[in-house]
């Protein structure tokens, strides 16, 4: 019980204005995101709020953008929705298949090792986004590399590395090595030990690094945006392209979907974590 | 010698994969670092510091400060926010209501930005929703400019980095033990005296990070600036982006990036450094 840190009775001015400052927190957070879902209902095609009228008539663009073929842009919606999945794939599983040997040898390693290293592949995450999209930039056009979807895949492969690894990291934490030694006792030799007994207890943790892993490729425009081509676009991309002049009501729905996506993933890997470790 | 412990060579086997996927990045570092150096505006081409003397300009000068204040604003606001949340997360008993909090909380960090910018344009714009209350309630005749300016960039950092703040924080105040609270209750302190005495001075290293990590990310922040900002916010990360698209200045903007990681890396030392001055002085 933590009566002391937000009482639940007469907390009298403390209580009030902690809820005061949680709430305008809530509130940031969350309006955006409200105001966003409420207008994708709008019945009229101006921006002011409230709509005057509520109709689907946006969610049918976005169900006709995806349906029939669109020769008006140089790529299509579905194209860019599918180099994103593809993309997210991708990174999913490199990054994945290259974490949890990490987080097993950090585990089982030197105590100043793993500081060391769990700092270095944090640096990602505090690295400004714009200098990577630069530097990805720079590297692929004086090398003249042809890498198709790998010119964003190996950057978003980068970005997510410090959340699949913290994930693998905390799910290494409650298994012991006594649980390996039985197994190595019974006959197994160390690999099989690994795959067999602390990859399977890793599960939970895995798992909600490869959905972090698919959030945020998904989701990621800075570095999309100084890396995409004609050819290689993703989703970000195309709603960037399409509203830059003007907000249209269809990307709000469209805007939907992907909140909706999100919600539910974090729900997921919320679920996944429950009670255990932090979110990153 | 047990078999489960770990020679180095396979330590380091087992580290190799994750290294190559670090490696793009770790040469991307290096790349921006030469390339700041070059004498050519457009190439790697001989060593010269002119394109850092190139950016003693009053321009740059105003876009670092500009980062340095519109950051510090937004990450004090959100260290403001974010303590009450962290407590509010942490003493809900439904977990449906800490799942919903912690969604709502989450969810701009990894959303879209895009969707988010759309988000504040519809909240903030001359007929949004913000607006359109005040008129409304008679408050303002005409509507506020909140768009295109600091105003909207600074509520949209502010939304962004909440959660880099909050759950490090519901981690630290999770580790908080009751007896101390306890402790001070029984011994008569009121509820602002326990945040000021107890909770705050045992949060204190897990804020300073916290906060530091907030203003790392704010200072480097692009995406916000550049949606909701238009022209006239002319943060670092913006400014370097127009040193690119327009003026091709290659090497101007791998100076400039150097100079923005400096400054976020200053800030993560310092504030590193002075939670071990701090907590080695109160003997924690």
């Amino acid at each position: 019980m933590r009566i002391a840190l937000l009482p639940t009775e007469a907390g009298g001015s403390y209580r009030l204005t902690i809820l005061l400052l949680a709430s305008l927190g809530v509130l940031v957070s969350a309006l955006p995101v409200l105001v966003v879902t409420i207008m994708s209902f709008s019945a009229s095609d101006t921006s002011g709020f409230p709509p005057e009228g509520y109709s689907l008539r946006w969610y049918g663009d976005v169900a006709r953008m995806f349906l029939e073929e669109d020769t008006s842009s140089a790529q299509s919606v579905v194209d860019s929705t599918l180099t994103s999945l593809l993309i997210a794939v991708i990174v999913m599983g490199i990054s994945t298949a290259v974490c949890v040997p990490l987080a097993y040898a950090l585990a089982r390693g030197q105590r100043r090792v793993r500081a060391g290293m769990e700092l270095l592949f944090t640096l990602p995450l505090v690295f400004p986004l714009v200098m990577l999209g630069i530097a990805f930039l720079l590297i692929a056009e004086s090398l003249a590399l042809d890498l198709g979807l790998w010119r964003i895949a190996i950057p978003h492969v980068v970005l997510v590395l410090p959340f699949v690894l913290r994930n693998c990291l905390s799910a290494m934490n409650g298994i012991s090595v006594e649980i390996e030694e039985a197994a190595i006792s019974l006959g197994a030799s160390p690999l099989r030990a690994i795959w067999d007994v602390v990859v399977p207890l890793m599960r939970a943790g895995i798992l909600a690094g490869l959905i972090f892993a698919l959030i945020i490729s998904f989701n990621e425009f800075t570095i999309t945006f100084f890396m995409y081509t004609i050819d290689v676009s993703t989703l970000p991309i195309w709603m960037y392209s399409r509203t830059v002049s003007s907000l249209d009501p269809s990307t709000l729905a469209l805007s939907v979907f992907i909140i909706a996506a999100d919600v539910l993933l974090i729900v997921l890997v919320d679920r996944l974590i429950a009670g255990k470790g932090n979110l990153f | 010698m047990s078999s489960t412990t770990l020679t180095q060579k396979q330590a380091l086997a087992f580290a190799t994969p994750a290294f190559i996927a670090l490696l793009p990045f770790l040469g991307a570092c290096l790349y921006i670092l030469r390339f700041s150096l070059s004498a050519e505006k457009g190439s790697i081409d001989g060593v010269s510091l002119q394109a850092y003397r190139d950016l003693m300009t009053p321009f740059f000068g105003r876009s670092v400060w500009l980062t340095l204040k519109l950051a510090f604003v937004a990450s004090a606001v959100v260290m403001l926010l974010a303590v009450p949340l962290a407590f509010l997360l942490t003493s809900l008993r439904s977990a449906a209501a800490r799942r919903l909090l912690t969604v709502t909380i989450l969810l701009p960090m990894i959303l879209n930005l895009l969707v988010q910018a759309y988000g504040w344009i519809l909240l903030l714009g001359p007929s949004g929703a913000l607006n359109t209350l005040l008129k409304t309630l008679g408050l303002i005749d005409r509507p506020l400019f909140l768009l295109f300016n600091e105003t909207g960039v600074l509520l949209g950092l502010i939304q962004t980095s909440l959660p880099l703040a909050v759950f490090p924080i519901v981690g630290a105040v999770r580790a908080v033990s009751p007896e101390h609270l306890e402790a001070a209750s029984s011994l008569g302190a009121g509820h602002w005296r326990i945040l000021r005495d107890v909770t705050l001075p045992l949060l204190r290293p897990p804020l300073v990070g916290a906060a530091s990590i907030v203003f790392a990310f704010n200072a480097s922040a692009f995406a916000i600036p550049l949606l909701l900002g238009g022209r006239r916010v002319q943060m670092m990360g913006v400014a370097i982006r127009d040193m690119i698209s327009p003026l091709f200045n290659w090497s101007g903007a791998a100076a400039a990036g150097t100079v923005l990681i400096l400054l976020t890396v200053l800030v993560l030392v310092v504030s590193a450094w002075l939670v071990r001055i701090t907590t080695q002085k109160t003997g924690g």
